[in-house]
C-alpha cells in the first residue's frame, strides 16, 4: 500500500518524533561506570578499615578476625573441599525450597487474584503468617522433619511462599482494566487474556517478589541449620562459634553474603529485562 | 436534511436498543440508552455526537459486543451481535497499547487471537504501520511514542484485522488541537484507502462534520436518536474545508440540535406538570 502520505503535506510521523532511546543508553553507560567505581572504592576502604581495626585496635583473633586471616582460612577451606561441600548443601536447601515455594506462591497468588472466594478464605492466614516472624517456627520444623535437608527446605518454603503469594496477587490485580477490555474486544479467549495481558503485567511484580524471597530464603537456610543440621554454612557458623574460631565463622558469613548478593543481582538482571519497557515509559 | 431515509444496503443496523444499569448499592435504575434506532450503510462514515453522559460510549461498547443490550437488536450484515467478533474492531479512547509489546506486536495482537500465522500477521501489520505513517517505529515500545503516534498504533491495530465495521471512541480527545486536526485528516486518508464502514463517537461538532457522511445526534440521558444530519460536503476533504461556509453552516445546525435538547426536555417536563 504505497498510497501512504499522498494528500496532506507535512503529515509524517516525525511531526511528533519521540526521543531516540540510543542516546539515553549511552548516558546510562558512563553513569553506570561511575557508580561501579564508587561501590568498589567503598568496598576496598571498608575492608582496609576492618583490617586496620583488627590489627591495631583489637589484637584478638577470637574476638575479631582480620580480613587477611579470614582470606587465609577461606583458601584452606577451599583447598580441603570443606567450603564448597558445605556451600553446596546450603545451596541445595535454598534452591529446592525456593523453587517449590515460588511455584506454590505464584499458583496460590494467581488463584487468589482470579477467584474472590479463594482470596477470602486465605487472606486472614496469609496476612497473619506473613507478618509473623516465620523464623520462630524453624525449631518446630526441625523437630518435625529432622536434621536432614528436608527440614531446611521446609523452612525455606515457609520464608519464600508468602512474599510470592502477595506479589503475584498484587501484580495480577493491578492489571490495567483497559488492556483486559482491549484483549476481549480483539476476541482473545480467557486463557489467552491471562497469558498475554495478566502475566506480562504481573511479571515485574513476580520477579520483585522473587528478589525479596531469595533473601528471606537464605536467612531460612542459615537459621534452619543453626537449629539443627549435619552440614551447610549455618552448621559451620554454629560449630566455629562454639570454639571461638572467628576466621572460620567469618568465612561462612562472607560466603553467605556473596551468595545473597549474586542471587539478588541475577534476579535484578531478570527484572530489568522483563521490565525493559518500563524504563522508557 | 434531518431524518434521512434509511439506507437500502445497511451494514450495521441498530433497532430499538436500550441499555439500563442497576446501581448495585442503591438499587436505582439508570437508563443510559432508550430505544435508539439507526442504520449505517456499507462504506459509510457516521459520527455520533451528543452531550457528555448521553450514552455514546455505552452505545459503541454495545456495537462491539463488549456490553449486552437490555432491549432491541444490533445487526451486522443481518447477523445479530452477541459479543466481540472479527467483523468489528474498536479504536479505544485511550490508546490502551500493551506497554511490553513493540509497535509491531501491538498491531498483530488481534491477528494472533484469530490464529493468523506469525509471518502473515507481521506482513499485514507492517502494511498497516506504513499506512498510518509509522514506518521505522515498528520496534519501539509505546512508552517511547507520543500521544498522536500511540493513537496511530491504536488505529492500525483495529484496521489490520480487516473488520467490516470500525468503531472509534473519541480517539483524538486527548490530543492537542493541532495534532487532533492532523489525525482527523489522516483518518480520512486511511479510511479512503481501506473503505471500511466507520462509526465515530465525538463530542466535538466540528470533528463530526469534517469526518462524517451523516451525523447522528443523541439527546442527553437517556440517550435517544434526536436527529440525523446528512453532511453533503464533497470528498476528498482537506483541512481547508473546515473554514468553508457550508461546513460552518452544518456545524451551527448540528450545534443547535444539541443545544435545544435540554430546552426541549425542560419544556416537556413543564408541560407534564
Amino acid at each position: 500500500m504505497s498510497v501512504t502520505q499522498v494528500n496532506i503535506p507535512g503529515i509524517v510521523a516525525e511531526e511528533e518524533a519521540a526521543e531516540r532511546p540510543a542516546v539515553r543508553r549511552k548516558i546510562d553507560r558512563s553513569e553506570r561506570t561511575r557508580r561501579i567505581v564508587r561501590s568498589a572504592v567503598s568496598l576496598v576502604v571498608g575492608v582496609l578499615l576492618w583490617e586496620a581495626i583488627a590489627r591495631l585496635v583489637v589484637h584478638n583473633d577470637a574476638f575479631l578476625a582480620a580480613p587477611s586471616a579470614v582470606a587465609k582460612r577461606g583458601w584452606e577451606m577451599i583447598l580441603n573441599g570443606e567450603l564448597l561441600s558445605n556451600t553446596w548443601v546450603s545451596m541445595q536447601e535454598l534452591i529446592y525450597g525456593f523453587i517449590i515455594g515460588a511455584i506454590a506462591g505464584i499458583a496460590i497468588g494467581a488463584a487468589m487474584a482470579t477467584w474472590k472466594s479463594v482470596s477470602d478464605y486465605l487472606e486472614p492466614w496469609i496476612a497473619g503468617l506473613y507478618a509473623a516472624p516465620m523464623i520462630a517456627f524453624a525449631p518446630v520444623v526441625i523437630i518435625w522433619f529432622g536434621v536432614g535437608i528436608a527440614s531446611k527446605v521446609a523452612v525455606v518454603i515457609m520464608m519464600v511462599v508468602f512474599p510470592m503469594i502477595i506479589n503475584t496477587q498484587a501484580g495480577l490485580e493491578s492489571t490495567d482494566r483497559r488492556l483486559l477490555t482491549v484483549a476481549r474486544a480483539f476476541c482473545a479467549s480467557g486463557p489467552r487474556i491471562f497469558r498475554t495481558v495478566s502475566i506480562p503485567s504481573a511479571a515485574p511484580f513476580i520477579v520483585a517478589g522473587m528478589r525479596l524471597a531469595v533473601g528471606r530464603g537464605l536467612v531460612g537456610v542459615v537459621v534452619g541449620e543453626l537449629f539443627g543440621s549435619r552440614a551447610g554454612l549455618g552448621n559451620i557458623i554454629t560449630t566455629a562459634s562454639s570454639v571461638f574460631d572467628m576466621p572460620t565463622l567469618f568465612v561462612a558469613v562472607v560466603t553467605l553474603a556473596i551468595t545473597g548478593v549474586v542471587l539478588t543481582y541475577l534476579l535484578r538482571a531478570v527484572e530489568m529485562r522483563l521490565a525493559a519497557w518500563r524504563e522508557v515509559a | 436534511m434531518i431524518d434521512a431515509p434509511p439506507q437500502t444496503k445497511s451494514k450495521l443496523e441498530v433497532k430499538g436498543v436500550s441499555v439500563r444499569y442497576i446501581n448495585k448499592r442503591t438499587g436505582a435504575e439508570t437508563i443510559a440508552l432508550d430505544d435508539a434506532s439507526f442504520s449505517v450503510g456499507s462504506g459509510e462514515f457516521v459520527c455520533i455526537v451528543g452531550p457528555s453522559g448521553c450514552g455514546k460510549t455505552t452505545l459503541l461498547n454495545c456495537l462491539d459486543g463488549l456490553r449486552p443490550v437490555s432491549g432491541g437488536r444490533i445487526l451486522v450484515d443481518g447477523r445479530p451481535v452477541s459479543g466481540p467478533g472479527p467483523d468489528r474492531a474498536m479504536v479505544f479512547q485511550s490508546p490502551s497499547l500493551m506497554p511490553w509489546r513493540t509497535v509491531l506486536k501491538n498491531v498483530t495482537y488481534g491477528l494472533e487471537s484469530q490464529g493468523v500465522a506469525a509471518s502473515e500477521a507481521s506482513e499485514r501489520a507492517q502494511k498497516m504501520i506504513d499506512l498510518v505513517g509509522l514506518s521505522g517505529f515498528e520496534s519501539y515500545h509505546p512508552g517511547e511514542l507520543s500521544g498522536g503516534m500511540q493513537q496511530r498504533v491504536n488505529l492500525a491495530r483495529a484496521l489490520v484485522i480487516e473488520p467490516e465495521v470500525i468503531l472509534l471512541d473519541e480517539p483524538f480527545a486527548a490530543l492537542d488541537a493541532q495534532t487532533r486536526e492532523l489525525m482527523q485528516a489522516e483518518l480520512l486518508r486511511v479510511w479512503r484507502v481501506t473503505k471500511k464502514t466507520a462509526v465515530f463517537i465525538t463530542h466535538q461538532i466540528s470533528e463530526a462534520v469534517f469526518l462524517a457522511d451523516r451525523v447522528i445526534v443523541l439527546s442527553s440521558r437517556p440517550g435517544r436518536v434526536k436527529a440525523i444530519v446528512d453532511i453533503d460536503i464533497p470528498r476528498p476533504r482537506t483541512l481547508e474545508i473546515k473554514h468553508d461556509p457550508l461546513t460552518n453552516q452544518l456545524e451551527r445546525h448540528v450545534e443547535s440540535l444539541i443545544d435545544s435538547t435540554l430546552t426541549a426536555e425542560q419544556i416537556f417536563a413543564a408541560a407534564g406538570d
